[in-house]
């Protein structure tokens, strides 16, 4: 959800809006970069040190797997802090760290917003504090997300592999299976939508860049690529972009599928209610779908992604966290040692999954048990395993833009603004806004 | 003093310097001022408030005088409740009333898309491109005619009695009366909610933002100047062009106001 804030209307005569004073606010001091504090870089010293950390996160239910750190580690207290949801988070992150105090210990970054943070040095290189030998512990794709520029700037903490959650009602009563392909897929939403004029297999969000990116990376695009520090590539009409867009284009222009924004009111509401017969998204949605919806395991089950050819098996992720260290903690040694324990430490590693985050840990994902689990809110399908195949299956070679956050941020204003008919044409336009942006901003951008 | 002017003078300072992700923090001189007049988003959410002020702001300010003069009749059965019914609306926080009034211009399960289920009639989506404008200012309007009226009504109130009395030995009905005494009577009054509205219409933040996450596909992060203003600085960290262009709207603001003021009193002069 976008963020929501509050300021007041017509109440002073001030000539210069309210954005202009709270700019003028943030954006005093500069540099800050690396602090002093650190203490000591061995791991388990600094667990065994007296310390209090900051941790901003909005996982939900974090709290209690913090609660089993402060167990086995008593000296170290862990102040969880809800700072807002992913971009409202790292805006103040941006401002806390310029400012050079004021920012937690350890933060909850997403993927997407990683090298960006990363690159201009907001992180520390958790290379330093233990982390180099961690490889092995997480999925590929997660492990690749978190390096940058030769350095690890987080642990990863949950993965998103997508998957195809489709309403079983809506299926049987039109005799369908799930889509192998997305030529079946093209073919179920025609006949999902003879059934009644109101229906829709899904829908798309105007405003969601991330579910955009998901679809691209699963048709193998690669439009985002960093060359060095300072160039970057963009190429949003490269044969995989070309793809989705096409299929997409005319699911949009035939009504098959619905431009709204996600996560509404009345999106939830056609969920519920069988508008929608399917939601293509990252492996955390049964969490979300559970507590939204009540009756979804009546309803509701995952199978895997459609494909682009038949008998494939390609995948993307969608979303997902890691937990990450600002270069100006004052623990930073504490700060590492936490968010190691906390994301590859077997015991916390299930107590995450236990409360809705799906594993970034290969471990886990290989784990019988996890894999067994029949998910009361899907009908009691052993879901994970179609999640774990998935995870196995995701495209390797993706990457952000060191800018990604603003890139997402101006998705809406084109590519948004174009989901009645071309998606062509948004994404180039897409394009162009990333590539003068880049270059504003002192890049040297490729763009074909 | 330097409480109001601090922060103003620091928006100016930095609007003069480019801090970039590559290459770092440089004194450019004019260069935010010349991009920012030379920017077409910019330009367009400018435009688009401009249409806002024009259709929205005499709709708004009519309305509050109808119900101000109403409220000051003296015919109405319950005054005290008509003006607290009309100001409560103020009293709501914009970001609740733009989320509230979203909802029911949902075109499914909001109550515009039950009415027209009830009725069996397509109603019109508020909430797609060619309504968006006019059901944000719906939301404003909503809020602030309260406001206004109440503006107007204190200025109607220091109308002496005796001038009614006069006037109704003149043999003047209820139009007269307020065509001639409390119409001049509310004229500076009418100006100063009008030199807010201009304002408010200049900085409309919160109605429109809120409403983006109903309606991204509509609502760009440029669609007023003080959501560019705030979207360049919060999303993409340009600070400085921010700034930029936050002190350029401050005085297009300044002077379409200053302008409308001018003109007002100079007409009251004259007479």
């Amino acid at each position: 959800m976008p963020p929501v804030r509050t300021r007041s209307r017509r109440r002073l005569l001030a000539l210069v809006p309210a954005a202009a004073l709270a700019l003028a606010l943030t954006a005093c001091g500069s540099g800050g970069g690396s602090g002093s504090g650190g203490g000591s870089a061995d791991p388990a010293a600094a667990l065994d040190t007296p310390a209090t950390i900051t941790f901003w996160t909005w996982a939900p239910n974090l709290d209690k797997t913090v609660a089993l750190f402060e167990q086995k580690y008593p000296k170290i207290k862990v102040n969880i802090v809800n700072a807002g949801q992913s971009a409202t988070e790292y805006t103040k992150l941006q401002t806390a760290v310029k400012a050079g105090s004021g920012g937690p210990d350890v933060v909850q970054v997403e993927y997407f917003a990683l090298p960006e943070l990363a690159l201009s040095k907001r992180l520390v290189n958790l290379k330093d504090f233990g982390a180099a030998g961690l490889e092995s512990k997480f999925t590929p794709s997660a492990w690749s997300q978190v390096s940058v520029g030769g350095g690890v700037y987080a642990v990863p903490q949950d993965t998103g592999p997508m998957a195809m959650f489709y309403n079983k009602r809506i299926l049987d009563e039109l005799g369908l299976q799930p889509p192998k392909t997305w030529a079946e897929f093209e073919a179920a939403a025609v006949k999902i939508k003879e059934s009644d004029p109101k229906r829709f297999i899904t829908s798309i969000d105007p405003g969601d860049a991330g579910g955009m990116d998901s679809l691209m990376w699963q048709a193998g695009s690669r439009p985002f690529q960093q060359k060095d520090a300072t160039s970057v590539a963009v190429n949003l009409q490269d044969p995989g972009a070309k793809k989705v867009s096409d299929l997409w284009s005319s699911l949009l222009s035939r009504k098959l599928v619905d431009a709204a924004p996600g996560w509404t009111n009345e999106w939830w509401q056609a969920m519920g209610s069988g508008q929608y017969a399917m939601w293509l998204t990252g492996a955390w949605a049964p969490g979300n779908i559970a507590s939204t919806l009540p009756d979804s395991a009546k309803d509701w089950r995952a199978a895997p992604m459609p494909q682009w050819s038949a008998g494939e098996n390609v995948s993307a992720e969608q979303g997902g966290s890691a937990v990450a260290v600002p270069s100006t903690s004052k623990n930073k040694a504490a700060a590492a040692a936490f968010a190691i324990w906390l994301d590859s430490d077997p015991q916390a590693v299930r107590s995450l999954n236990e409360n809705g985050l799906f594993p970034a840990s290969s471990e886990l994902l290989k784990d019988q048990a996890f894999l067994d689990k029949p998910l009361a809110s899907l009908g009691g399908q052993q879901a994970n395993q179609v999640f774990a195949s998935s995870s196995a299956a995701v495209g390797q070679g993706w990457q952000y833009l060191p800018y990604q956050v603003y890139a997402n941020s101006v998705f809406k204003d084109t590519v948004g603004q174009g989901l009645t008919g071309d998606l062509g044409a948004g994404l180039t336009a897409w394009q162009k806004r990333i590539a003068d942006y880049g270059n504003q901003q002192g890049f040297k951008v490729t763009a074909p | 003093m330097i409480g109001i002017a601090a922060p103003l003078g620091y928006a100016a300072y930095l609007s003069f310097f480019q801090d970039r992700m590559i290459g770092g923090n440089v004194f450019v001189g004019f260069d935010n001022y010349r991009r920012a007049l030379g920017d077409e988003l910019f330009r367009a959410g400018l435009w688009r408030v401009l249409l806002f002020l024009l259709v929205q702001v005499p709709v708004m300010l009519g309305l509050a005088l109808v119900a101000a003069l109403a409220v000051d009749s003296g015919r109405l059965r319950k005054p005290g409740l008509f003006r607290i019914g009309i100001f409560v609306p103020y009293a709501v926080p914009a970001v609740v009333a733009s989320l509230m009034w979203g909802y029911l211009y949902g075109d499914r399960f909001g109550l515009v898309g039950q009415i027209g289920d009830l009725l069996h009639v397509d109603m019109p989506d508020f909430l797609g491109s060619s309504w968006m404008l006019a059901s944000i200012g719906n939301v404003v309007t909503w809020e602030y005619v309260g406001y206004n009226m109440l503006i107007l009504y204190a200025a109607l109130r220091t109308v002496p009695h005796e001038l009614y009395e006069a006037a109704e030995m003149d043999g003047a009905g209820e139009f007269r009366k307020a065509w001639s005494i409390k119409l001049p009577a509310v004229r500076s009054a009418l100006v100063l909610a009008t030199v807010f509205s201009i304002i408010g219409t200049f900085q409309l933040f919160n109605e429109p933002n809120v409403m983006q996450s109903l309606a991204p596909g509509v609502i760009s992060t440029s669609y007023t100047p003080n959501m560019y203003a705030y979207n360049l600085a919060f999303n993409g960290q340009q600070f400085n062009y921010s700034a930029a262009v936050a002190v350029v709207l401050g005085g297009v603001t300044a002077i379409v106001a200053y302008a409308v003021q001018i003109r007002s009193m100079r007409k009251e002069q004259g007479k």
